[in-house]
């Protein structure tokens, strides 16, 4: 259908056109929170490259995200300019991505969430323990002259989350991302008429890693002080995969819609109950994935493209 | 220290084993779960939490040793579990594991963020039955020895009650083919519920030991989840014996690594397990293989 996606096209463009005058003027406040919008797509955009259009759940990418986030201070401490520190904070993601990918996705169905439901873990203690490289505990402060300012971070992350929307737009209209979808309907119907699953998964996996990478980095520089916790963060996992499956999940728009609904959401619930609003995101998790399979964009679309598991199967 | 001295090995072993018999009991009620309804349940461990609270709560306010609630705890969570696969299991299983890992792991979510606002993120610990048995060369820790007393003995009480009557023998019918159970007259949703209820107070149960041994929070719960999929990867998944031996040996090697390298580095020991195995044998080692959601 050509005319959605000149729409789709237009829509896209106004939206970053919006995104891209807003510095001009709104303050530093409003600066500040559509960053982390542009943060929680990018990560959610990422998240939804392996998860949503695989099925293949990843409970892990905040590891991605806390090594970039990790490279890209160190880097910055070593001297290296602010654009290439979260360019090799996106490579170091990547590169750490293939041989664990390799590893895990010759793995089928719940081995995988199984074995990247630690991940994070791993990374949390690897950041704590390994003192030399990451001072432990204490975490890395970046003194206020070594940083960008919040212009250009705001600029580096709407790049990002951009970049990470067109990539899920182009897979999703690519042959490999039909490829990728038909893995998740049916992965022994798609290795029988020729997909090569592996190779597919691998490499959804490891471009799904890159982002992660450097959206860290730039937060390392956003926040200017990182540590263990605050970067392989459990309540940044759990954001993303709520964004992504409230938007709808295996969608292009659906981070990007669900991003824009949570963060707001929980702007307005953060002040009023800040204990509670994780336990709120778990519950709207529940609510979703029971009653809403397809997200909050399978209202604004008839025919659902999104997951497949919304015709259940149900017996005694 | 001299590394290999056999009474230092002999001793880790036991410490290990100790600890193991308390994995084994968590970690077969999360086996059980996915033997019978393919569904992973990701909030095991913070039932286990459940547990461990309320006999912590017990033991401040009333004074009761850990030993005691039990028999007030472990009854209270079986109904919990009972019920919550009715209102919330039970509209994932059949349907892609996807759904049912994000159903539980939303579960999970929630108990764990309710625990930190009712209990905050602070250790909590119960000091009750403290001190070590010695035996000629070596010290048994009276809290490990009656946890792991108790563990074996519960676990043993839930595998004979899944081998010898007749209700053990539905739920492993359920578990080899729910549609063919329901034919022959098993009433497969009630099973289901039974089952998880089970399930529950066996992870409840291995809560209250818990707070015998260590020092908890609300957050403790992801290092045992972690521990219990390395379990039931060795063990292979569904298998419930396998998920007992998987259990002595994760127990083991953790003592070993603690003993020999870093308690730290024995944290991490469970997760290296589990890719270790994973890489070698991708259906676990007692080799079961996945199979699709058949129920």
């Amino acid at each position: 259908m050509p005319n959605r996606k000149y729409k789709d096209l237009w829509l896209g463009t106004a939206l970053l056109m919006l995104a891209m005058t807003a510095p001009l003027y709104v303050n530093d406040y409003y600066q500040s929170f559509l960053l982390q919008v542009f943060m929680m797509i990018a990560l959610g955009q990422a998240w939804n490259l392996i998860s949503g259009m695989t099925g293949y759940v990843s409970f892990g990418h905040t590891a991605f995200f806390g090594v970039g986030a990790y490279a890209g201070a160190l880097l910055l401490l070593a001297g290296f300019p602010w654009w290439l520190a979260v360019l090799k904070g996106g490579g170091i993601a990547l590169l750490l991505a293939i041989p664990l990918g390799l590893l895990t996705l010759r793995l089928r169905g719940p081995y995988f969430a199984i074995a990247m439901l630690g991940l994070n873990e791993v990374g949390r203690i690897a950041a704590t323990l390994w003192t030399d490289l990451t001072h432990g505990g204490d975490g890395i402060s970046l003194a206020p002259d070594l940083l960008p300012s919040l212009r250009t971070n705001y600029f580096s992350m709407l790049t990002l989350a951009t970049t990470a929307t067109l990539i899920v737009a182009y897979v999703y209209r690519s042959r490999f991302g039909l490829e990728l979808r038909a893995i998740r309907e049916d992965e022994e119907a798609a290795e029988m008429v020729g997909v090569n699953t592996v190779a597919n998964k691998v490499m959804a996996f490891v471009l799904s890693a890159l982002i992660p990478g450097a959206v860290g980095a730039v937060y390392a520089m956003y926040t200017s002080y990182i540590n263990p916790q605050s970067v392989f963060s459990p309540a940044l996992n759990i954001q993303i995969i709520v964004i992504v499956l409230f938007g709808g999940s295996g969608t292009v728009w659906g981070p990007l819609i669900g991003a824009g609904v949570v963060m707001v959401l929980r702007e307005l619930l953060w002040a009023q109950f800040p204990a509670a609003h994780l336990a709120l995101l778990g519950v709207l998790l529940l609510a979703v994935v029971l009653y809403l399979p397809g997200g909050l964009l399978s209202f604004v679309r008839a025919r659902p493209q999104g997951r497949a598991d919304s015709q259940v199967r149900k017996t005694p | 220290m001299e590394l290999l001295d056999p009474i230092i090995l002999l001793q880790l072993l036991i410490d290990g084993l100790l600890a193991g018999a308390l994995y084994a009991l968590l970690a077969c009620g999360l086996n059980l779960v996915f033997g019978v309804m393919r569904v992973i349940n990701l909030a095991h461990a913070e039932l286990m939490l459940v547990g461990a609270f309320a006999a912590y709560l017990l033991y401040h306010y009333l004074g009761w040793h850990p030993l005691w609630s039990l028999l007030l705890v472990v009854p209270m969570v079986f109904v919990l579990g009972f019920y919550l696969e009715r209102v919330l299991i039970e509209c994932v299983v059949g349907r892609p594991l996807l759904t049912s890992l994000l159903a539980t792991y939303g579960l999970s979510i929630i108990l764990l963020n309710l625990g930190l606002l009712a209990f905050t993120s602070e250790y909590k610990s119960v000091p009750e039955l403290q001190g070590a048995l010695v035996m000629g060369e070596f010290a048994i820790s009276k809290p490990r020895a009656a946890a792991a007393i108790v563990s074996v003995l519960l676990t043993a009480a839930v595998f004979l009650f899944l081998d010898r009557t007749r209700l053990g023998k539905a739920i492993r019918a359920v578990s080899e083919h729910a549609q063919v159970a329901a034919i022959c007259g098993i009433d497969v949703r009630m099973i289901r519920m039974l089952t998880f209820g089970l399930s529950a107070a066996m992870a409840a149960a291995a809560g209250v030991m818990l707070t015998m041994i260590y020092s908890f929070s609300p957050e403790s719960g992801a290092d045992f989840i972690q521990k219990c999929f390395a379990i039931i990867i060795i063990g292979g998944m569904g298998n419930f014996a396998g998920a007992f031996y998987g259990s002595l040996l994760l127990g083991v090697v953790e003592a070993y690594v603690g003993g020999f390298a870093s308690s730290q580095w024995a944290e991490a020991v469970a997760y290296l397990l589990l890719v270790a195995v994973l890489l070698i044998r991708p259906s676990g080692l007692k080799g079961v293989a996945y199979a699709k959601p058949q129920v």
